[in-house]
């Protein structure tokens, strides 16, 4: 299977199991199935494919897996709804931090106390870009670095201008303070704008800069100066989180975000999570 | 500003009136984006309900006649409110194939013999959907650049509960915001169908009777408006019924609290249920007379300004009639009114007052008139064999009087006030209900005192 997508792109080019050309919406009526792992690229204009997918295999009750930020930060109020109607379960750890349990870890700091704002850095690729920039690199080359080492996409005006880090931070609103947000809601401002002159002279002062999502009253994402030894100011291609409760004080989770392994081990957190409930209702 | 405008069956009753409305529409465009939502011309659900119980007890005449007297009314009213032959004739075939698909599920229900909820809400979701394309013909002629779309369409979703579906809040705002919120931003006036929806899978579902209310203030939800218009016939929430109260008056501003207390006891022009959708985004709700557009009406808002008026309004409720279980055995025995409540409601029927003394040996509850009998016998069998209960009275002859005001909350005396000035009259107050959040006294009295009651108090408090 592997092979197949390594060596065609597409697994539907499997020679034994691959359906080429297949309409992924006939499959869920065709097909005898739990649950929905929807893994397709994200896009941030309407969500689409993959809302129409999520949508079709929630009215027909399945459980859905997705890591596609596109649907959720476009619609994540509405999916839940739906899925809450119809009585299944929509899971999206891999959404957000990739492999972090950056929900689990909230909800952990949730029980008993209140969660009132959310901090992180929750991109990679920009994280990386203003890492190199602290260490002299101008904004063109440590972008260049970050696509050849595989961090940025192709595109990566998603990550630069915020868009991101927006999505983000719409699914922990949602997710985490019960705030029925989408991405229209954010105030976005990315980095293509930061100058290493400003690095420096933060850097200066003992500071720095980071692409930091916040979310307490409203959502807000731009680049944001910070003493350098705040947990926030982690260095290349890592996220962190700190969430500041009413009580006992703020809890910093960090680790490396998004990559091929590290989301694959998202959706099987998922899939267990969603087995585990399965379980408790039958008894 | 953003308006949703809904107008109500009475307003587009013919014609000349849907003519009207479109006018006043057209007067507001000209400053104002406008979502114009419409009720069924007045009579037709009715009619409409009436049809589909012909037709499932097989009276193949009477259906005849009630389908081809429907598609009068309707081209009657194409006929009177548009001029343009060339829009006239559009309309004209538009209605023509809404009502060859009415009577094609007419006569589907007429050869079963049977008619489910699902089919019901789709066989009366044709009055909104014949309203709605007059009214765009009447806006076209106009000169507005308009497009008519079914609750559905414009994307309202709701559960599977046909007759009484609940909508979708989060689901709806999106596919609300695609596709009605795109039309806005091209400057297209949508005129959407008032009371039908669709449900997750897209069969045709209806929000309940007065349900064009609540179409409006959710479609004013999803769609971020600042004010919610109800046209109706009438000029705004009254201190109480004027056929009543010779004097009263329209209130000019009522919180959603006292509107919510005002639209359950049955003040004209209002769905309780609609007004959740405002209150839970701080939307003004707006009741105005279209026959009077003059009139600034009523103005329901989170916060009204500060009023110094204790009581808003006195309301009554005829063809009440009230229970009486009573028992010594009852004392101290959890349950009994939690049997009672259950048995009523097995039967569908709806407890409008309930209230009980501390000593437990009676309680008293209201509901309609015209369910009593079913209610007497079904707690009769359930509760005289028991033992718990030694009798069960009635009295179909009585009124709830329901005094409805915040100005009421935390001011000393107005139980006092309200009870002394019925007693002067000399009526006899037969049960006292009050709420802990203190907006509503409700009392009950004989149904000759209703009207004496209602305008002392009115009097009490110079209403």
């Amino acid at each position: 299977m592997i092979k197949t997508k390594k060596r065609n792109g597409s697994i539907s080019l499997h020679a034994e199991y691959g359906r080429p050309g297949v309409n992924v919406l006939d499959l869920l009526d065709e097909l005898d199935i739990d649950v929905l792992v929807d893994a397709t690229p994200t896009n941030l204009i309407d969500g689409e494919p993959s809302y129409t997918y999520i949508r079709k295999a929630l009215v027909s009750r399945l459980h859905v897996v997705t890591v596609n930020k596109g649907p959720l930060a476009l619609a994540l109020p509405a999916l839940k709804e739906l899925a809450q109607h119809k009585d299944v379960i929509l899971k999206f750890s891999g959404s957000v931090g990739g492999g972090l349990p950056v929900i689990e870890f909230a909800r952990q700091c949730a029980r008993g106390d209140k969660i009132v704002k959310i901090e992180g850095v929750l991109n990679g690729t920009t994280n990386y870009i203003i890492s190199r920039m602290e260490d002299g690199l101008e904004f063109d080359v440590a972008l260049r670095e970050a696509k050849e080492k595989g961090y940025a996409e192709k595109d990566p005006s998603l990550d630069i201008k915020g868009l991101d880090t927006a999505a983000k931070l719409v699914i922990l609103a949602n997710e985490i303070l019960g705030i029925k947000a989408t991405l229209i809601n954010v105030s976005i401002k990315g980095i293509e704008k930061l100058s290493r002159k400003e690095i420096n002279e933060a850097i200066r002062d003992g500071e720095t800069y980071r692409l930091i999502g916040r979310v307490d009253s409203g959502l807000e994402v731009k680049p944001t100066r910070i003493r350098r030894e705040d947990p926030l100011a982690i260095r290349y291609s890592m996220n962190a989180v700190s969430f500041t409760t009413m009580n006992s004080g703020v809890h910093v989770i960090l680790g490396r975000g998004a990559g091929g392994r590290e989301t694959a081990t998202a959706i099987l957190r998922d899939l267990i999570e969603i087995k585990k409930k399965l379980i408790e209702v039958k008894i | 500003m953003r308006l949703v405008m809904k107008f109500g069956g009475t307003s587009l009753g013919d014609g000349g009136r849907i003519k009207n409305a479109a006018k006043l529409v057209k007067e507001y465009l000209e400053n104002n984006e406008v979502i114009v939502v419409c009720s069924a011309m007045a009579g037709v659900t009715d009619t409409l309900f009436a049809l589909i119980d012909k037709a499932s007890r097989g009276r193949v005449r009477d259906v005849e006649i009630t389908l081809s007297n429907l598609s009068d009314k309707h081209y009657r009213a194409v006929d009177d409110a548009l001029n343009d032959e060339l829009i006239k004739n559009d309309v004209k075939s538009i209605v023509k194939e809404l009502i060859e698909d009415l009577r094609r599920a007419v006569l589907s229900i007429l050869y079963l013999r049977e008619a489910t909820p699902r089919s019901r809400d789709y066989v009366v979701s044709f009055g909104e959907r014949l309203s709605t394309r007059i009214m765009w013909g009447a806006l076209t002629e106009l000169g507005t650049t308009c497009k008519y779309l079914d609750g559905g369409d414009a994307g309202i979703i709701t559960d599977s509960n046909f007759g009484e579906a609940s909508p979708l809040m989060e689901i709806s705002k999106l596919e609300v915001k695609r596709r009605v919120g795109s039309l806005l931003d091209r400057g297209i006036t949508p005129i959407i169908t008032g009371y039908i929806a669709v449900n997750e899978e897209g069969v045709i579902t209806t929000l309940g009777r007065g349900g064009s209310d609540y179409t409006a203030t959710i479609l004013g939800y999803c769609l971020d408006a600042d004010e919610v218009w109800l046209w109706s016939d009438v000029d705004g929430l009254m201190t109480a019924d004027p056929r009543i109260v010779k004097d009263a008056k329209v209130l000019s501003t009522v919180s959603f609290n006292e509107a919510i207390e005002m639209a359950i006891f049955g003040a004209k022009g209002l769905h309780p249920r609609a007004l959740e959708p405002a209150m839970k985004s701080n939307m003004k709700v707006r009741i105005r007379n279209t026959f009077n557009p003059s009139h600034q009406g009523t103005l329901i808002s989170l916060k009204p300004e500060k009023s110094d008026m204790i009581v808003k309004a006195v309301l009554l409720v005829k063809d009440a009639a009230m229970i009486s279980v009573r028992g010594a055995s009852m004392v101290g025995r959890p349950g009994t009114v939690a049997k009672i409540l259950e048995t009523l409601a097995r039967e569908n029927i709806n407890v409008m007052m309930i209230s009980q003394s501390v000593s437990e040996s009676s309680v008293s509850i209201v509901i309609k008139r015209d369910v009593l009998t079913k209610a007497l016998n079904k707690l009769e069998t359930a509760l005289l064999g028991t033992g718990l209960v030694e009798d069960i009275e009635s009295e179909d002859d009585v009124n709830v009087i329901a005094v409805v005001g915040e100005g009421m909350k935390g001011t000393p005396g107005v139980a006092s006030r309200v009870f002394g000035a019925v007693a002067k009259k000399g009526i006899n107050i037969r049960m006292i209900a009050q709420g802990s959040s203190e907006l509503n006294i409700s009392f009950v009295v004989r149904e000759e005192d209703g009207y004496e009651a209602v305008r002392a108090i009115h009097e009490e408090y110079k209403l």
